[in-house]
């Protein structure tokens, strides 16, 4: 890494007089993290409270023949010890609702929970569960997603049985969960055009299997919750969860009671990265035992349970065909995937609601078709993780375009601007493009990563016998940066109170998971009242306070959080404009805010002190409060049940040019420097947005050259940080980022959503750079040491479709 | 697991003693010991007994042209040493590939030794410089020591020839002759907090385009880090042209034994022995 | 009956006594016996860096340490290293230069960038990558982390970075 400073395009800062916009805005919460007093679930204790531990399966299928608890509960300082039989009532949790927090009849991975102990301290709870008794009567294994679907494969959810051959959720529960005849979890098909036209049309068809691997999000702070019910039976829960509204509701059911008495505090999370966006059986089990108990229950994973019993990215198999004419129009895509659901069904399988938007709308396609299959078994289940499935679709659609551009000897450049898309584009997928930077951001990330003349120069070195290659690679990428209207809907709210000082405390909805929101927001708040960032609180961790919000997901916060906070805010400026009018005399348009004060917009005079005009509202005879709220619904559709509609309020895209450099001895890739251009649609505070994608570059690196969860016939063989290797500092490549400001109509002051974009092209990019070096194609990732140099000496195995119809 | 006394002893004399009245887990960093013990592939013995407390195992010190380094002595130390880095860089270059400066604070030469892995980044560079490890105990109220070469030491991933009363006391490294040639490889990613795939230290002197004293080691590819006998002689006296090379390599090939394992696969171990091996006799025959 | 041991040690300048199980971590004991839980459970094993503390000057993994081998030594901490100058040097230049992001490896590394800094008062940019590779970071992707630490080195030599974040309040 040769240079740090990352370079950003000198447009985009208000020339306004104080505008907060665009400036280098350090995070609200950073100091009290970088002197290490924020606390974390891991740090909060309450009095009294109870260390639980989970038993979870060792075998990967098998039917539980008995569980013996007698000795855990005989040990002193154990406090309770609960199978699924002390929970009849537990109901299925997850996508599907295919998932029992504790397991009654099979076990279905390693992962699968048995049994938990709630006990006076965590070694307490350790020893318990090795006390603990389980007999197994082992099934066939299944962990070959093409195997699945034989015919006679082993079903993974057969309808459900308790240990007498009858039903083991009794009867007269609402529970929907019937178990499944075969093991599709879920099928998804998209078609626009008419494929075979576009073939037919087509002077150049390409058609490459793709493997995409298991990652995992590796949060620091590992998972954790803490449960206590109150005399009455409200739940209290600590939760790192990025969707607390939409959990409030989940665990009120599985508890039978009204969601008015579930409150969930969310405590500052070690990292997020959509791991925190489904429930999974740690959470209702804490609250299981902390009923059964009447106690405040802790439970905290390992690093090493982290990694087994936390959602991974879902690893897929894909076929793509791509075609265009001679002239280098794309004519067709044809895809078809197969995604490994692993033994239970979580976000990891709506992935294709994404990557379908890729391949269809990235660039213009006039016909495509699309279809994904998941399958359960006995694997680890895959959740949802930044990016959203766009990784995996990106890796392959960006694959073809060089090799289609290679095919017709068109710079790959140029190919891509042939084909992307352009403002104003209403796609067949129905995403309608109000702004759209991708032209600027292919031609700055190509300029400023000397694209052109470095990709003709490697080509150049193919055969000159100097064992270290040099490669560049370009990938783009298209993703919703308006949120997502994945639920009926997508809208965050706002209470904003102004006190008698004129200290701001926004209430928002939208959780701050690291990403630096709570900063954006307070900043978009003072850019509308004139007020100086120390004068907001930001408040957005209880749902007992704030108001009702979707969860932080789709990158979506900024955008429809930053809108609702901006409308909350312009209400309270009506307000106090209209009172500084009723007493100055002068129209509220002609005055503003600025620098705590009401002033007048021609010349800047100051008219009043903000504080002191809002404690004269306050102590008059009218005894006024400023206080607003306000609700704010992106103008997006749900698509209808083909996958079309306008889904997001906004798109953001990007480019990233990704150098490296390979030993052909070793296999060793080296990425040496991205150079990105994003189309964020304006930069609102420019370190925050710099730390985003910088991170987001560097995850994309690990998926693309290090990270790689092994997971071998249902072992997970490398459940620890030496073996799962995340990017060191030593490593990080030059990083060249440039913002292209598209000024989004919708978005708050013209941003858009990126927190998920800067990963997603890593991948793609780099496979294109490895070719450039070397001549050699790899599509299965990751390109570890060993893989690329199989590859490079012939010695790989070419990845084949096999799967059945 | 129950440990029923914790110990941390001033002398050697002391910790000596202790050792022979029953079953000890000594530790020095604990980098090792610690992980292991809780992952429980290692079952702690009722007393811990923490020898970084004694007296005069630490440090380093040269005599007679042997450099004497104290079991205690850490990564960071060995870095830090005048006589380490000029005279036998080739151990301070595994150190700066050795995992990361807390773990280079906290672990000790001899816990890399004793804990004796075959990927242990130590042990390569060690037995390129024929070091002897010094091994003390107490059988009948009087200190005895007995030197062997560390070769004779490692028995396999995890076992040595220590018997469970003794402790390693000391390292012992005759300096290489002036002009001594040293260079270390280890296949990573990383600069470092990485365990070795494979390393390869080769050392030896520079003699008019021929190579004397030839030491080739290799880690990570058989079940201790192991000397490479016939590559060695491949090269001893020879002119280090591309045939000799091509020999040496091809002599390597036939000592390692390398097994397959979710870091790389033998085949992939074997083929990097072979290119690296032959990049670092390349360079050495520029340098 | 397992055995206990009592130590006395020093930790962020105070002398400290405490009773430990022999297999306690160092860490442990700091988090939850002594209640300073600045220093961060990242993995246990020694792969993190959340976990850095100094002892007797140098850092080391505190997940690898046994609590008992902290009698009579020097501990610091996070909550030690931020009462110092250089401690304070750091955490504003973390906190300016975005080296922050959701917090969980910060404490781990501003101790660690405090040793190196203390033993390598002229570090550059490689020697800074260097010194922090034993930190793992899953958000910042280390840019700003080295940036931080390089302004903070820049502070103590008496050169005013050259950017700073004077923008954030106006008026
Ligand atoms: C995250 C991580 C990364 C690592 N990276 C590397 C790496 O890159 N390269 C590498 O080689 N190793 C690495 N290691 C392993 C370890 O740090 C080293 O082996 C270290 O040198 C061990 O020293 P120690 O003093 O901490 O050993 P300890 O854990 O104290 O002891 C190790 C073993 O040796 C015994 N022992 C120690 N000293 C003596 C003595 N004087 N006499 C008799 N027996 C003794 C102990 O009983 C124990 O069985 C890594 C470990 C971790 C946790
Ligand atoms: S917790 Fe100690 S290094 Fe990770
Ligand atoms: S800021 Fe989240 S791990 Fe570093």
């Amino acid at each position: 890494m040769a240079e740090l400073r990352a370079k950003t395009s000198p447009q985009g800062s208000d020339p306004a007089r104080g505008s907060l916009i665009g400036k280098r805005i350090p995070k609200m919460d950073a100091p009290d993290k970088a002197s290490g007093r924020t606390r974390y679930i891991h740090d909060i204790n309450l009095p009294g409270q109870l260390h639980a531990k989970i038993l979870r399966s060792s075998e990967r299928h098998a039917k539980i023949v008995s569980i013996d608890t007698r000795a855990a509960k005989a040990l002193p300082g154990v406090h309770a010890v609960i199978t699924a039989a002390d929970v009849p009532w537990q109901r299925p949790i997850g996508v599907a609702k295919d998932h029992l927090p504790l397991k009654t009849d099979r076990v279905r991975s390693l992962r699968d929970e048995i049994a938990a102990v709630a006990a006076d301290s965590v070694e307490i709870a350790e020893e318990a569960l090795g006390l603990i008794r389980v007999d197994y009567a082992p099934l066939p294994v299944l962990t070959d997603p093409v195997a699945a679907l034989a015919p006679d494969a082993p079903r993974i959810h057969p309808a459900p049985q308790g240990a007498d051959g009858g039903p083991s959720l009794k009867p007269g529960l609402p529970v929907a969960y019937t178990g499944k005849p075969d093991n599709v979890a879920m099928v998804m098909e998209y078609a626009q055009g008419d494929v075979a036209a576009g073939e037919a049309g087509s002077a150049l068809v390409v058609e490459d299997v793709f493997r995409l691997h298991y990652v995992t999000h590796c949060c620091l702070g590992v998972s954790g919750v803490i449960a206590e019910f109150d005399p009455s039976g409200n739940l209290l829960l600590y939760s790192n969860t990025q969707v607390p509204f939409l959990h409030k509701r989940e665990f009120a059911e599985l508890l039978d009671i009204d969601p008015g008495r579930v409150r969930i505090i969310q405590p500052p999370i070690g990292g997020g990265f959509g791991s925190k966006l489904d429930i999974y059986p740690f959470e209702p089990i804490a609250i299981f035992l902390a009923k059964i108990t009447g106690r405040p229950v802790k439970l905290v994973f390992t690093r090493e349970e982290e990694f087994l019993a936390s959602p991974t990215r879902q690893p897929v198999l894909l076929k793509l065909r791509s075609g265009c004419t001679k002239d280098g129009v794309l004519t067709f895509r044809e895809v078809e995937t197969l995604h490994d659901n692993g033994a239970y069904t979580s976000w990891g399988a709506t992935t294709p609601f994404v990557m379908m938007q890729t391949v269809s709308s990235l660039y213009r396609v006039p016909h495509c078709r699309y279809r994904t299959r998941a399958v359960y078994t006995n694997n680890p289940y895959a959740g949802s993780f930044r990016g959203y499935g766009n990784l995996q679709a990106t890796f392959a659609v960006e694959a073809h375009m060089d090799r289609l551009a290679e095919a017709l000897g068109i710079d790959p450049l140029e190919f891509r601007l042939k084909n992307a898309q352009d403002p104003g584009e209403v796609t067949p997928q129905g995403m309608h493009f109000k702004t759209c930077g991708l032209k600027d951001c292919l031609r700055t990330a190509a300029e400023r990563g000397d694209f052109l003349r470095k990709h003709a120069a490697n080509r150049a070195r193919w055969s000159d016998g100097d064992p270290v290659k040099r490669g560049v690679g370009m990938a783009s990428m298209l993703h919703v940066g308006g949120g997502a209207k994945i639920y009926p809907s997508d809208g965050c709210g706002t209470i904003l109170k102004i006190d008698d000082f004129a200290h701001v405390t926004l209430i928002t909805g939208a959780s701050e998971i690291g990403q630096g929101s709570e900063t954006v927001l307070a900043q978009l708040v003072c850019e509308e009242l004139g007020l100086p960032l120390s004068a907001v609180t930001v408040v957005n961790n209880d749902t007992d306070i704030t108001p009702w919000d979707v969860g932080v997901h789709a990158s979506r916060t900024t955008f429809i959080a930053g809108n609702s906070a901006i409308g909350a805010a312009r209400k309270a400026k009506d307000k106090i404009l209209a009172l500084a009018s009723s007493k100055c005399g002068d129209a509220a348009e002609a005055l503003d805010l600025a620098e705590g004060c009401v002033v007048k917009k021609a010349t800047g005079e100051r008219v009043f002190e903000l504080a002191k005009l809002i404690r004269s509202l306050h102590f008059s005879d009218k005894a006024e409060l400023v206080m607003t709220t306000h609700y704010y619904e992106p103008p997006s559709v749900h698509q209808d049940k083909q996958f079309k509609g306008d889904v997001s309020a906004a798109y953001a895209w990007a480019t990233q040019v990704c150098e490296v450099e390979v030993d052909t001895r070793t296999g060793i890739v080296r990425l040496v420097k991205v150079t990105g251009a994003h189309d964020v649609g304006r930069v609102l505070n420019r370190l925050g947005i710099e730390g985003q994608i910088e991170g987001g570059i560097v995850m994309g690196q690990g998926y693309a050259l290090t990270e790689n969860l092994m997971v071998e016939d249902g072992w997970v063989r490398n459940p620890n940080f030496r073996d799962y290797k995340l990017v060191t500092a030593p490593e990080i490549p030059e990083i060249d980022v440039s913002f292209i400001e598209t000024m989004d109509g919708e978005g708050p002051q013209g941003a858009k959503g990126v927190g998920e974009a800067p990963a997603i092209c890593i991948a793609a990019a780099v496979a294109n750079a490895i070719y450039n070096a070397t001549g050699v194609r790899l599509t299965s990732l990751p390109f570890t040491p060993e893989r690329v140099y199989r590859a490079l000496h012939g010695a790989a195995q070419p990845l084949e479709w096999n799967v059945p119809q | 697991m129950t440990i029923e006394r914790y110990c941390a002893p001033r002398t050697l004399d002391e910790a000596l003693e202790i050792l022979r009245a029953g079953p000890v887990s000594p530790f020095a960093g604990g980098t090792d010991l610690m992980p292991q013990s809780q992952a429980g592939r290692v079952r702690l013995a009722p007393v811990l007994m923490n020898l970084r407390r004694i007296e005069g195992m630490g440090g380093i010190a040269e005599n007679d042209g042997v450099v004497r380094i104290g079991a205690l002595t850490t990564m960071t130390q060995l870095m830090d040493s005048a006589v380490v880095r000029e005279r036998l860089n080739i151990l301070w270059q595994a150190c700066d590939h050795f995992a990361s400066d807390q773990l280079r604070n906290a672990g000790t030469l001899g816990g890399n030794i004793c804990n004796a892995s075959p990927a242990g980044d130590t042990l390569v560079p060690l037995l390129v410089l024929d070091a002897r490890v010094e091994l003390a105990q107490k059988p009948n109220g009087r200190i005895e020591t007995r030197k062997l070469p560390l070769a004779e030491f490692l028995l396999g991933p995890g076992r040595t020839t220590r018997a469970p009363q003794e402790l390693l006391s000391a390292i012992e490294i005759p300096l290489p002759a002036e002009g001594f040639y040293g260079a270390f490889f280890k296949l990573g990613t990383r600069p470092a907090l990485d365990i070795s795939a494979i390393s390869i230290g080769l050392g030896a002197l520079h003699d008019d385009g021929c190579l004397r004293s030839v030491r080739i080691a290799f880690g990570a590819v058989a079940p201790t880090a192991i000397r490479a006998a016939r590559a060695e002689a491949e090269l001893e006296g020879r002119l280090l042209d591309q045939d000799v090379i091509d020999a040496a390599v091809q002599a390597a090939d036939t000592e390692i034994h390398p097994i397959s394992d979710l870091r790389a696969s033998g085949w992939y171990r074997r083929e990097m022995v072979c290119n690296m091996l032959r990049r670092m006799l390349e360079d050495a025959r520029s340098h | 009956m397992p055995a206990r041991i009592d130590i006395a040690f020093r930790l962020n300048g105070v002398g400290k006594r405490a009773s430990v199980a022999p297999e306690t971590s160092a860490l442990e004991m700091l988090r939850e016996v002594i209640g300073l839980t600045g220093t961060k459970y990242g993995c246990g094993e020694g792969e993190c860096g959340a976990c850095t503390i100094l002892v007797d000057g140098v850092t080391i993994n505190a997940c690898l340490m046994f609590a008992a081998d902290c009698d009579g030594r020097d501990v610091m901490t996070i909550e030690g290293v931020n009462a110092t100058p250089r401690g304070e040097a750091l955490r504003r230049a973390f906190v300016e230069h975005g080296a922050v992001q959701c917090g969980f490896c910060t404490p781990g590394i501003m101790v660690q960038a405090w040793h190196l800094l203390e033993s390598n008062p002229h570090a550059d940019q490689a020697t800074i990558q260097r010194g922090i590779e034993g930190n793992l970071c899953r958000c910042t992707g280390y840019k700003k982390i080295i940036e931080a630490v390089a302004a903070a080195e820049a502070v103590e030599r008496g050169q005013t970075p050259v950017e700073q974040s004077r923008e954030v309040q106006r008026g």
